[in-house]
């Protein structure tokens, strides 16, 4: 077994410190000895024997006393056969009637202790029935009892160190039960006998070469570095194994620090964030973005309406009237158009943005070109909630201009965020359909804990989305699927948790 | 996006051979196609189709046509399309559309078919191939109804008329009873589910043959007999109605298409209309009505960063199945039967990009210079983050859909600048958060088991209804922050708020404030620089019983926007 001293606490060091191998360690030796109390003593014995430094040899019962409050009493005012005596001593003859009145004593009390003192020739009785001082010399049982009252204030009276004197006074003023008007209650005790162990000797051996004694300093306080203690002194040495508490630390969200993460990376390949508000209208979610107004995806199963105002006041132009041409008949880009009537009231309808891409065609009419956007946006879908389906969740976003850019470029840029946002190890370009790109392009990775997964959705926005909103060169598209991969950084695996309201489940929450 | 189940045999019988589900998944992008599984006990593959403007690709011959043309170097032919200038024989197989349909449904065509015996397969594809078209492409049958019919019962010609809904009867599929074409509507499950198409209309669409027998009432239900295609029908005929004649003439070229590859012959129908069409007063269907489209080669260079010759790009659109030809400036396609998503020179790009292999294609590094940023609010909130830390909070992240207890109910306010959701899918996701407040006291009543303090906080967005702007709602960048303890109250608070503002830099008083969220006297208005920034105050006891929270909590928001100004 290792022992490591630094464990030990002060109270086990001079205990150690203190006994020898053959010597019984009882309670009160400590206390005689070491000038511990009781609790100090059973602490100390609980943890030597837990640590194997001690071990229990035998057990002694004995019957000791403890004052009473009665007896605390007497101990200050003095017992009835003390305060008889001082009191025929100064005021002379009295009946024991007189006596107990003016003692304020029971009249019992007052004959049984005057019984005593006649009994031992202290007074006598005198004429008219009145009590006197006769040889004054108090019976040796109150002396006894005198010395007992005075040494039961400090300590427990152990039955065994009593004189014959002490114990007759003892019994006549002990009880067992029912002790409230003695002076002395009897309890019975059973002591427990220890003694060092081999170990327990050993500990002691290490504690002598390194001198430590248990009265080395603890808590360093600013009274101790003030007085200067120190510099004579030595630090106890504290246990390195001990549980800590616990600490509660103002904390970032984990899931919130990838997010910073992700943008942080992009601005660090050259793309400005963008933003925008949570209400749109079908005009930016869909009509801009070249879906049809009739497209399956803007059905009322799929977007968020606002109740009220249902519609936003205006559009801007030029854009809305380049836009309903597009729509209609291909306007200027090179389109036919879908060759419907563009609604007017229906592109005013107010939504909850329901894709990231609409801040990408938002940012098309002030962009700078060359130029690289992005943004890390809230969107909201019509979808029952669950593990992979959220009320709201976050899009990653974003679009290059450049007179330049064209297919190859595009595969380039989603390579780099394969390589440097999800540390892909092989990447894949499949074909992909989105309604505002074409062509159009997902990329698939493997990534080295999820295998292979579709990381995002990308392609080159169709001339009738870019030249409807004023840009006249090519703008590549892309959307990463970042959810996926926030959750392996997380250890989580539903969605619903990243925007958990549980403060304990946030709090222990460490990201890899 | 479309999926379709196709028995496993059925889809290797029109490859012409069987290939592992592994090199499917290989082919399949070709077609944007993904498998998204193989049922082993009932032999059906389960396919995605990810290119809603392709609804050829929507069925077991559409998926198998592009594959081919892509492996086999086939470009599909089919000889029974009638154009402008040349008009199939119809032998006398006519649809006739009257007057009174354009009140109602301006637009029928047909073709019959023939030649195969329907099996349970083909019926089943056949089916599918419905659903798919009317579903899906046609709007839930809006724009395209098609229903299939028992060739051998019907007398031509056929009409197609609006009918008085409450004269014109028949016995609908699936049912015993003669009913009018109202009575349909009210009573056949069919009828409810799409009789509202209609509904309005002073004439319903009805479609019998020449001796009175009744094919349907489209877009709702076909009659009983005609209408009953089965297992073991040789002789079938397709009509199609709608409100749009490409999108019909395309949805018939698609199933005829789909009928020749599985075996059948396709006989011609031809169509009358009252009066002129795009296409002129009769057609005979199926019809070509695609226009030749033209890219120039530059601007597929341009696009695919790639200088293709024109005998490279004219192979790359036959390995798509589409026929080109190409001269010094530019590629002309001849648009296949059964397609028309060529809205822009761009979508030729398209084909030429995956007929060419889009691995064969390079990865560039975009090489424009850009500064990357983020924006002025993130980079403030950023700070904001940062002390709200230090003061030893912890960061929460909330959906931003809540329902009307939390922020209202819950928060005993009236809600009237709130913005709620016209269709929401359940209570839960009812209004948009107004405030940090009622997420961070959710957090709170959910928590009353963590160890205390409680002290979290959450920079995010809300929105609100404000006039100033035009959709009349504004979204706002808050911080919101909550704090509970048996010993928490304004002092604390007060210190929290003074030491933030300090770093921030930012002067600011306190004026008192009168809001059932907090107790009066001990809860006040943020002002900087002469504008309201923020409300804080000691949660009131009310509201902390409404949530079910048991300690005392304080709470501050700040709208960042404003403060950042």
């Amino acid at each position: 077994m290792d022992i490591d001293v630094r464990n030990l606490h002060p109270l086990e060091i001079r205990l150690l410190r203190h006994v020898s191998l053959d010597e019984p360690i009882t309670n009160q030796a400590m206390i005689e000895q070491l000038g511990y109390n009781i609790g100090q003593c059973n602490q100390a014995f609980s943890w030597l024997m837990a640590k194997g430094y001690i071990s229990e040899t035998g057990r002694t019962s004995k019957t000791l006393y403890e004052l009473t409050d009665t007896g605390k009493q007497q101990q200050q005012l003095g017992t009835p056969a003390e305060r008889i005596v001082q009191l025929l001593t100064a005021a002379g003859a009295l009946s024991l009637p007189e006596i107990a009145e003016k003692l304020n004593l029971d009249k019992s009390d007052v004959g049984s202790a005057f019984g005593l003192l006649s009994k031992a020739g202290t007074c006598k009785m005198a004429e008219g029935n009145k009590a006197i001082i006769a040889s004054g010399q108090l019976p040796g049982e109150i002396v006894a009892g005198r010395v007992l009252l005075n040494k039961a204030t400090t300590v427990l009276i152990d039955d065994a160190d009593l004189s014959d004197d002490e114990k007759s006074f003892m019994i006549k003023n002990s009880k067992k039960r029912g002790a409230a008007l003695s002076p002395f209650k009897i309890v019975e005790r059973e002591d427990v006998v220890y003694s060092l162990t081999e170990t327990g000797s050993a500990a002691q051996k290490i504690l002598e070469e390194k001198h430590i004694t248990g009265e080395e300093l603890g808590a360093v306080t600013a009274a101790l570095l003030a007085n200067g203690e120190w510099k004579t002194s030595s630090f106890r040495a504290y246990s390195l194994n001990t549980p800590p508490a616990r600490m509660i630390p103002g904390r970032k969200n984990p899931y919130a620090s990838y997010l910073q993460w992700v943008k942080d990376k992009l601005c660090s390949l050259g793309f400005e964030e963008f933003d925008g508000p949570l209400v749109e209208n079908e005009f930016w979610n869909g009509d801009a973005l070249f879906m049809p107004q009739f497209h399956s995806a803007r059905d009322i199963h799929d977007v968020y309406y606002v109740e009220n105002p249902r519609h936003t006041k205006k559009i801007a132009q030029p854009y809305l009237d380049q836009v309903a041409a597009t729509h209609e008949n291909g306007w200027t880009t090179g389109s036919r158009g879908w060759g419907y009537e563009f609604d007017h009231e229906f592109t005013r309808r107010q939504v909850m943005r329901s894709q990231g891409t609409v801040l990408s065609a938002k940012t098309l009419p002030q962009a700078r070109v060359p130029g690289k956007y992005f943004g890390v946006v809230r969107c909201f879908r019509y979808d029952q909630v669950d593990a992979t389906h959220g009320a709201d969740f976050y899009q990653t976003e974003g679009i290059v201009l450049g007179k330049d850019v064209n297919l190859r470029t595009l595969l380039g840029l989603l390579k780099m965020f394969a390589e440097e946002v999800a540390g892909a190890e092989e990447v894949k370009y499949v074909p992909g359909y989105f309604p505002f790109t074409e062509p159009s392009i997902e990329v698939h990775i493997k990534h080295p804990v999820l295998g292979w997964f579709e990381l995002g959705g990308s392609g080159i926005f169709r001339p009738e989305v870019t030249k409807a909103l004023g840009v006249d060169v090519p703008v590549l598209a892309w959307g990463l699927g970042i959810d996926r991969m926030a959750l392996m950084h997380l250890g989580l695996n539903d969605l619903r948790e990243l925007f958990t309201p549980d403060i304990e489940s946030v709090r222990m929450r460490r990201g890899n | 996006m479309p999926k379709i189940e196709v028995q496993d045999r059925f889809l290797y019988e029109l490859l012409g051979t069987e290939l592992t589900d592994e090199q499917l998944e290989n082919i399949f992008p070709v077609a944007k196609a993904e498998l998204d599984g193989h049922d082993l006990d009932e032999h059906v593959l389960k396919i995605e189709l990810n290119d809603t403007n392709r609804p050829d690709l929507w069925s077991a011959a559409g998926v198998v046509r592009q594959l081919r043309a892509y492996r086999d170097n086939i470009l599909p032919f089919y000889d029974f399309f009638s154009t402008e200038e040349e008009t199939c024989d119809s032998e006398g197989r006519r649809l006739i559309i009257h007057e009174s349909a354009k009140m109602v449904r301006p637009y029928s065509i047909g073709f019959a078919a023939t030649g195969k015996i329907v099996d349970e397969t083909i019926l089943l594809n056949l089916i599918q191939s419905q659903e798919k078209i009317c579903n899906n492409y046609g709007r839930k049958r809006k724009t395209i109804a098609l229903g299939v019919y028992r060739s051998d019962l019907i007398a031509y010609p056929v009409h197609f008329e609006g009918a008085d809904p409450d004269k014109a009867h028949f016995v609908p599929l699936h049912m015993e009873e003669d009913l009018t074409l109202r009575q349909i509507c009210e009573r056949h499950p069919k009828g409810l589910e799409y009789g509202h198409i209609v509904a309005d209309k002073p004439v319903f669409p009805f479609l019998y043959d020449n001796n009175n027998d009744v094919l349907s009432f489209p877009p709702v239900i076909n009659s009983a007999r005609i209408g009953a295609v089965e297992v073991g029908d040789e002789n079938l005929f397709f009509e199609f109605s709608g409100t749009e004649l490409d999108t019909l003439l395309l949805s018939a070229a698609i199933l005829a298409c789909d009928c020749a590859d599985m075996g059948f012959t396709i006989l011609p129908v031809r169509c009358e209309f009252s009066e002129e069409t795009a296409y002129g007063k009769e057609i005979t269907v199926p019809f070509y009505f695609q226009k030749p489209v033209a890219c120039e080669l530059s601007y597929v260079k341009k696009m695919l960063g790639v200088d293709l010759s024109g005998e490279q790009v004219v192979s790359a659109l036959k390995n798509m199945g589409v026929y080109s030809v190409v001269d010094e400036t530019s590629v002309y396609i001849t648009v296949p039967e059964y397609r028309n998503d060529y809205l822009h020179p761009v979508d030729i790009v398209e084909d030429v990009m995956i007929g060419y292999g889009l691995e064969r294609f390079e990865p560039e590094m975009p090489n424009d210079s850009t500064v990357g940023r983020i924006t002025d609010i993130e980079a403030f909130a950023r700070k904001v983050k940062d002390l709200m830390v230090g003061l030893g909070f912890q960061e929460m992240m909330y959906n931003y859909l809540g329902s009307k207890r939390e922020y209202i109910d819950n928060m005993h306010v009236d809600g009237k600048n709130y913005i709620k959701i016209a269709n929401p899918m359940s209570e839960n996701y009812e209004y948009v958060r107004p405030s940090i407040i009622p997420s961070l006291l959710e957090s709170e009543s959910v928590s009353g088991y963590a160890t205390y303090p409680h002290q979290i906080f959450e920079v995010g967005k809300v929105a609100f209804l404000d006039d100033t702007d035009d959709s009349g709602t504004t979204t706002r960048n808050y911080l919101g922050f909550m704090a509970s303890a048996s010993d928490m109250g304004f002092n604390q608070l007060n210190s929290m708020i003074s030491t933030l503002f300090y770093f921030l830099n930012k002067e600011y008083t306190m004026v008192e404030l009168i809001d059932p969220r907090f107790i009066e006297g001990r809860s006040g208005k943020l002002i900087v620089n002469q504008t309201p920034v923020g409300v804080f105050g000691e949660v009131h006891p009310a509201v902390l019983e409404s949530w079910g929270c048991s300690m005392p909590t304080i709470a501050c928001e700040v709208d960042l926007d404003l403060l950042n100004q």
